[in-house]
C-alpha cells in the first residue's frame, strides 16, 4: 500500500515538474515566446519594437514565468487550462478534441498492430501448438524489415497509390471510418512488427515449459495450446504495449500531416514549435494521464492473466531452449550491406547536378539521382557511418539506462511513463534549454526518450523472472542478491533486453533527423540517412527510388541486427538443463490461472 | 467463464472509434444537390489554417480577402494601384487629408454600410493590439462626413495611404462584430459576396452566398473552405476531386497535377541572398562582388523551382509590372575579389522547402568560386532572431516586395536601411539611405516608381543583396472550374465570378 502511495506521489510529481518545466522553457533556452508567437500568427510581419511589446502586454510576459505558471495551474481545478497564447481560443475544448481524434485514430491502428503482431508470430504460434518448433530455425528478418518502415514513407505511399491513384480509400481528412483505414495502417504495422518480434522472441520459450507437452499429451487441441503460450507471454509485452497506445496518441505527427488529421500529434508539434506554453502544457497534460491510466489498465490484465503464478512465484524461466538460427542469414544481410557501402563510397556524395535531377536509377547512378542530382547510391554510402555510429551510440546509452532503469521498478515506472509521453519535440526542447546546442545535445535528446521502452521491458521481464521457481530453489541454496542478479536474472532478461534495442536501432537514426528543423543534428548536405529520407520526402512520388533505397538499407540494417542478435546472444546452455530438473514443481499458467 | 470475454474486448476495440464520436465535421459534403440553376458550392483548399479565430487584424485577414468575405475602402488592381471597392472614389484634400466617398453597399448582417460605421471599423482597427502590419509606423484617425463621405488623417503626409487601405486587415466590419475588449468577428458582418457562417476551428469553415452584395449576386451558392497546410495533402485533395480549387501546390508536387489544372501567376515575392555589409567576411565588398559573381540564378529557378521561377532580375520581380520598364542598372559596384578559401555561413530555413535546396545549390557555386561554405538550416522562428542579430554572413530569404501597404518603398525602407526593423544584410549606406528617403517623400504614383527603381540601383549596387529567384505561386484549380481570381498580390481568389 505505502509503496502504491509513493508511486503516485512520484508520478503527480514528475507530472508536476514537466508542468514547470514546459511554463520555464522560454525562459531556459532564451528564446522570446513573443517573437515564436508572432511568426505562429503571422510568418510575414516584421518584429518590431513595438509589435512584440503588444505581444507580451497581450499574453503577461512581462510578469515572469512563475505568476504565469501559478496562474494556469490555479484554472486547471475548474477544467480551465487557459488560453491559447496564439489564437486566444480556450485550450480545454481545443485539446480535448484533438485528443478524440488522436485516441480514435490509435485505437485503430492498435487493431492493425494486434493483426500485424499476431501475422508475425503465426508461424511459431502454428509450429509450437503442433510441438514442431524443436529444432526449427528462428525466422524474424521479415519483421525486422517492417518495423524499420518510417511511418512517413508508409503514410505517403498508402496515401498516393491507394487513396490517389487507385482511389480505393480517401486519401485525406478525417470525417468517418473509412477515414482512418489508410492512417491507421501507417501507424499500426511497424508497431505490430515490433510487438510481434517481441512476443515471437519469447514463444519458444513458453512452448518449451513443462505444461505444453503435458498439455499435449493429454490431448487438448493444439489451439488451446497456442493460447496459453500467449497468455503466458502477453505480460511481458503489456508494458511495451502501454508505451504505443500513448506513444500512437501522440507522436504521430507525420502521419497526421499527410492525412490531415486535426490530431494531437500536431497540436502539440506547432505548440512546441511556437512556444505556445498553455497549450502545450494541456497537451502534456492530457498525454501523461493517459499513460498513468493505460500503465494502471496494463498491470490490471497482467495480474489477471499470470497473477496468482506471479504471486507464488511459481513461473518458469520463460527462454527458448537452444534457439536455432540460419547462421548464414546475418551474413548475408551484413555482405549486402557493406557492398551498397563499399560500391557507394568512390562516388561523390555532395556533387550537385541540378541539370540531372531526380533521374530514375541507371547505369550511371544505380539507385537513381535525388532532386538536386546528387547521386543516391553515394550518399547512401557517405551517410552510413554517421548513422551508424551515432545510432549504435544512443542505442547503446538507451540501453544501459533502460536496463539500470529497469531493476528499480518503482522509481522507473512512473518515469517511463511520463518520459514516453512526452512529446519528442518537446523532450528535444527541454533537452536544448537545459544544454545548449552543442554536438551531444541531439544524442541526448533522442536517448532521454529511447530508454523507455527498454526499461519498460527489463521490468516487465524481471518481474516474471524473479517469481520463478529456479530463482526460489536458487535463494534457498543460499545464493546472495548479487549472485542472482549476475548469473541469475542479468543473463535471463540481457538477450530480449538487446534484441528489443536492436530493433528499434532504424527508428533512433529517423528520431535523430526528426530535430533538424531546430537546428540539431545534420544539416544539409550532410547524408545521414534520416536527413536522405527527410528532404525526399516531398518527391517521394516522383523519384520513389529516393526515398525507397535509404529506407531499405535502413530495414537492411533492422533485419541484420535482429538476426545477428539471435544468433549471438543466447541464454548458456546450462540453463536449459535446469529448467528439466524443475518440471515437477511448475504448474502450468493454466491451472494458476484457474484459480 | 474465459469465452465470452473475447468478443467483448473485440466490440469495445471496434466502438472506440464511434464512441469517442471524434471525426471532424466536413461542412458541407460538396454540395451536389444544389441545383444547377442557383450554382453549386466551391469547394477551396487554403495553405494556411486560421491562426487567430479569424481575426481580420492579423494575417487570417488574407483568408478572409481570398475567400471573397471581406472588402476594405480600396482594392490593388494588376499594376498595384489602388482601385475603388467600398469607396467609389476618393481624392487627397491636403497634405495629411483624404476624403473617400462611398459606394452604396450593406453589410451581411442587413446593415447599411455609412459614413459612421467605416469610421468606426477603421478606428477599431487603429486601436487594435498588435497594431495591423498596413498601419505600422502611422497614426490614422477617420471621421465620418456628411451622408458618402469618410475623412482620414494621418499625423504625417502618406501619399500611399489608399494603397495602405486596401490591406486585408483594415477590412471593413459591421457595428456588432465588434465586441467591447476590442475583438472583431467577421462572421456575418462583412461586406463581400461570400458570408461566413461557419468556422470549425482550423479544419474547415463555410460560407453562403451574400445576395445583397453590391457588385451583383455570385456565380457559387457558396464556398466550403478546408484549410489543409501539408502542401502534398493539398495536391491529393485535388487530384481526387475532394477539392475545386488547391492554394499554394509546392513546386515538387506540382508535376503530380495534369497541366489543365496547373495556374501559375507571379508573385511579388523575391527570393534573395542577403549578405551580411557589417561584419565577418562580406565586409569587404569585393568579397561580395565575387559572391554575386559566383551565383547562377538561371541554374536555381530551373534546377530547383523547375521553371516555376524567373530568374532574379532585381528587388522587384516581373509581378511588379511597372518595375521591369523603370529599372537603373545600378552603377559604382565593386570589382570581384579573391576570396582565397574564406569561410562562411549560410543560414536559411525549411518553412518553404524550396529554400534548403536553393541553399545548397549557392553552396556549390559559392564553393567553386572559392569560398568555404557551411550551412545551417533551422524552422524559421529559431532563426529569425539570430538572423537580425547579424550571426550569419550569409541569409537566403524569401520575402514579399510589396508587404502588407502595397507600397515599394515600405520594403526598401525596413530592409535595406540604416533604421530597418527587418535589416538581415545589416546595410547601413548613406547613398541607399537618400535614395530609399527620396523615394519615400515623393507622393506622384509615377515619381514615386521610379524614385523606387533609383533606391533599388543604389541598394544592388553594394553587392549586399543579391536577387536569386521571383516566386511563382502555383494554384491548382479544377478542370470545370472558371473564374478563379489569381492576383500576384495573393488577396483574392474567389469572386462573383467563380464558379464549377
Amino acid at each position: 500500500m505505502g509503496s502504491r502511495v509513493g508511486a503516485l506521489v512520484w508520478r503527480v510529481g514528475l507530472a508536476a515538474l514537466l508542468v514547470c518545466g514546459i511554463g520555464l522553457l522560454p525562459w531556459l533556452s532564451q528564446t522570446d515566446p513573443a517573437l515564436t508567437v508572432l511568426k505562429a500568427r503571422s510568418a510575414d510581419r516584421d518584429p518590431t519594437p513595438e509589435v512584440l511589446a503588444d505581444i507580451r502586454g497581450q499574453l503577461g510576459l512581462d510578469e515572469g514565468p512563475l505568476p504565469l505558471l501559478g496562474q494556469w495551474l490555479s484554472g486547471l481545478p475548474r477544467g480551465d487550462a487557459g488560453r491559447s497564447w496564439i489564437s486566444g481560443a480556450e485550450v480545454t475544448p481545443a485539446v480535448l478534441q484533438a485528443l478524440g481524434v488522436s485516441l480514435s485514430l490509435m485505437a485503430v491502428a492498435l487493431l492493425v498492430a494486434l493483426c500485424t503482431a499476431a501475422a508475425v508470430c503465426a508461424r511459431t504460434l502454428y509450429l509450437g501448438a503442433h510441438r514442431r518448433l524443436g529444432g526449427r530455425p528462428v525466422g524474424g528478418s521479415g519483421s525486422a524489415v517492417v518495423a524499420a518502415l518510417p511511418e512517413f514513407l508508409t503514410a505517403s505511399v498508402l496515401a498516393t497509390v491507394v487513396g490517389v491513384q487507385l482511389g480505393w480509400l480517401p486519401a485525406l481528412g478525417w470525417y468517418g471510418p473509412q477515414w482512418t483505414v489508410l492512417p491507421a495502417l501507417a501507424l499500426g504495422l511497424p508497431a505490430g512488427a515490433v510487438l510481434g518480434r517481441l512476443l515471437d522472441d519469447q514463444l519458444p520459450g513458453a512452448f518449451a515449459e513443462p505444461w505444453a507437452p503435458a498439455a499435449a499429451a493429454r490431448g487438448l487441441p493444439g489451439r488451446s495450446i497456442a493460447r496459453q503460450a500467449l497468455r503466458r507471454c502477453a505480460p511481458g509485452l503489456l508494458p511495451n504495449l502501454g508505451l504505443f497506445v500513448v506513444g500512437l496518441t501522440g507522436g504521430s505527427v507525420a502521419v497526421e500531416q499527410i492525412f490531415d488529421i486535426p490530431g494531437l500529434g500536431r497540436t502539440t508539434l506547432q505548440a512546441a514549435i511556437a512556444q505556445d506554453l498553455p497549450v502545450l502544457q494541456a497537451g502534456t497534460l492530457v498525454l501523461v494521464a493517459l499513460a498513468a491510466v493505460t500503465t494502471a489498465a496494463a498491470r490490471l490484465v497482467a495480474r489477471r492473466l499470470i497473477g496468482p503464478a506471479l504471486r507464488d512465484g511459481a513461473l518458469q524461466s520463460l527462454h527458448r531452449p537452444t534457439p536455432t538460427v540460419r547462421r548464414i542469414l546475418p551474413f548475408v544481410y551484413g555482405l549486402l550491406l557493406s557492398v551498397v557501402i563499399a560500391s557507394g563510397l568512390p562516388r561523390d556524395p555532395l556533387a550537385l547536378d541540378t541539370g540531372a535531377r531526380l533521374q530514375a536509377p541507371s547505369a550511371t547512378h544505380p539507385f537513381g539521382t535525388d532532386a538536386l542530382g546528387r547521386d543516391v547510391l553515394a550518399r547512401i554510402a557517405h551517410g552510413a557511418l554517421d548513422t551508424l555510429l551515432l545510432a549504435l551510440t544512443i542505442s547503446a546509452l538507451a540501453l544501459v539506462a533502460g536496463v539500470l532503469l529497469g531493476f528499480l521498478p518503482t522509481l522507473s515506472g512512473p518515469l517511463v511513463d511520463t518520459v514516453n509521453a512526452v512529446p519528442p519535440v518537446l523532450a528535444a526542447l527541454l533537452v536544448t534549454a537545459v544544454r545548449g546546442s552543442g554536438t551531444t545535445t541531439p544524442v541526448l535528446a533522442v536517448a532521454v526518450v529511447a530508454w523507455a521502452p527498454l526499461a519498460a521491458h527489463t521490468s516487465a521481464l524481471l518481474r516474471q523472472e524473479r517469481a520463478t521457481v529456479h530463482l526460489t530453489a536458487t535463494r534457498a541454496l543460499g545464493a546472495g542478491p548479487w549472485y542472482l542478479l549476475r548469473s541469475e536474472l542479468l543473463p535471463a532478461v540481457l538477450p530480449p533486453v538487446v534484441r528489443h534495442a536492436l530493433l528499434r536501432l532504424p527508428g533512433v537514426a529517423l528520431a535523430l533527423a526528426s530535430l533538424g528543423f531546430l537546428g540539431l543534428g545534420a544539416q544539409p548536405p550532410s547524408p545521414e540517412w534520416g536527413l536522405l529520407l527527410a528532404e525526399n520526402q516531398p518527391y517521394a512520388e516522383r523519384a520513389p527510388w529516393a526515398v525507397l533505397a535509404p529506407a531499405a538499407v535502413l530495414a537492411l540494417l533492422g533485419a541484420l541486427a535482429v538476426t545477428a542478435a539471435g544468433a549471438g546472444l543466447r541464454r548458456p546452455r546450462r540453463r536449459t538443463e535446469e529448467t528439466s530438473t524443475t518440471e515437477q514443481a511448475a504448474p502450468a499458467p493454466e491451472s494458476a490461472g484457474a484459480r | 467463464m474465459r469465452f465470452p470475454r473475447r468478443p467483448r474486448l473485440l466490440a469495445a476495440l471496434l466502438l472506440t472509434p464511434l464512441l469517442t464520436g471524434c471525426f471532424a465535421s466536413s461542412g458541407d459534403d460538396g454540395g451536389e444537390s444544389t441545383d444547377a440553376k442557383d450554382g453549386s458550392r466551391l469547394r477551396v483548399a487554403l495553405a494556411f489554417p486560421p491562426a487567430e479565430n479569424l481575426s481580420p487584424y492579423g494575417a487570417d485577414a488574407t483568408i478572409l480577402s481570398r475567400l471573397g468575405v471581406t472588402e476594405g475602402l480600396t482594392a490593388l488592381d494588376a499594376n498595384g494601384a489602388a482601385a475603388p471597392a467600398l469607396a467609389a472614389s476618393w481624392r487627397r484634400a491636403d497634405d495629411r487629408t483624404w476624403l473617400f466617398t462611398l459606394r452604396e453597399a450593406v453589410f451581411q448582417d442587413g446593415a447599411e454600410v455609412t459614413p459612421a460605421a467605416v469610421a468606426a471599423a477603421l478606428t477599431h482597427a487603429t486601436e487594435a493590439k498588435p497594431a495591423p502590419a498596413a498601419l505600422s509606423g502611422v497614426t490614422v484617425t477617420a471621421k465620418a462626413e456628411g451622408s458618402t463621405g469618410v475623412r482620414v488623417t494621418t499625423s504625417a503626409p502618406d501619399p500611399v495611404l489608399p494603397l495602405r487601405l486596401s490591406s486585408p486587415s483594415l477590412a471593413i466590419l459591421s457595428p456588432k462584430a465588434y465586441d467591447k475588449k476590442g475583438a472583431a468577428d467577421p462572421v456575418g458582418t462583412a461586406t463581400g459576396p461570400f458570408e461566413l457562417t461557419e468556422v470549425n476551428g482550423s479544419t474547415t469553415a463555410g460560407l453562403d452566398r451574400f445576395d445583397d452584395y453590391w457588385g451583383g449576386r455570385a456565380q457559387a451558392s457558396g464556398v466550403d473552405a478546408r484549410f489543409i497546410a501539408d502542401g502534398t495533402a493539398r495536391a491529393n485533395a485535388l487530384r481526387t476531386g475532394q477539392v475545386d480549387v488547391a492554394e499554394a501546390i509546392p513546386v515538387a508536387q506540382a508535376a503530380t497535377l495534369d497541366a489543365d489544372t496547373r495556374r501559375e501567376t507571379a508573385t511579388t515575392r523575391t527570393t534573395s541572398l542577403l549578405l551580411n555589409a557589417e561584419s565577418g567576411v562580406f565586409k569587404d565588398a569585393s568579397l561580395r562582388a565575387a559572391a554575386r559573381a559566383a551565383v547562377d540564378t538561371s541554374a536555381l529557378a530551373k534546377g530547383v523551382y523547375e521553371g516555376h521561377a524567373d530568374a532574379g532580375a532585381g528587388i522587384y520581380g516581373p509581378a511588379v509590372t511597372w518595375a521591369e520598364g523603370k529599372r537603373v542598372q545600378p552603377a559604382g559596384r565593386a570589382g570581384a575579389g579573391k576570396p582565397a578559401g574564406a569561410s562562411i555561413t549560410l543560414a536559411t530555413y525549411d518553412n518553404r522547402p524550396e529554400l534548403p535546396e536553393v541553399a545548397q545549390v549557392l553552396k556549390q557555386q559559392l564553393e567553386k568560386a572559392g569560398f568555404k561554405v557551411t550551412l545551417e538550416v533551422r524552422e524559421y522562428s529559431r532563426l529569425e532572431s539570430d538572423a537580425l542579430a547579424g550571426k550569419f554572413d550569409a541569409f537566403v530569404l524569401a520575402r514579399n516586395t510589396l508587404v502588407d501597404t502595397g507600397d515599394a518603398v515600405a520594403v526598401l525602407a525596413s530592409d535595406h536601411t540604416c533604421g530597418g526593423g527587418y535589416n538581415i544584410a545589416q546595410l547601413c549606406d548613406k547613398t541607399v539611405d537618400r535614395a530609399v528617403a527620396q523615394a519615400g517623400s515623393t507622393a506622384d504614383a509615377a515619381e514615386r516608381q521610379d524614385a523606387a527603381m533609383a533606391a533599388e540601383a543604389a541598394i544592388l549596387g553594394t553587392d549586399a543583396v543579391v536577387p536569386l529567384v521571383h516566386q511563382r505561386v502555383i494554384t491548382g484549380v479544377g478542370t470545370e472550374v472558371s473564374g478563379v481570381l489569381l492576383d500576384p498580390y495573393e488577396r483574392t481568389l474567389v469572386g462573383t465570378g467563380t464558379r464549377r
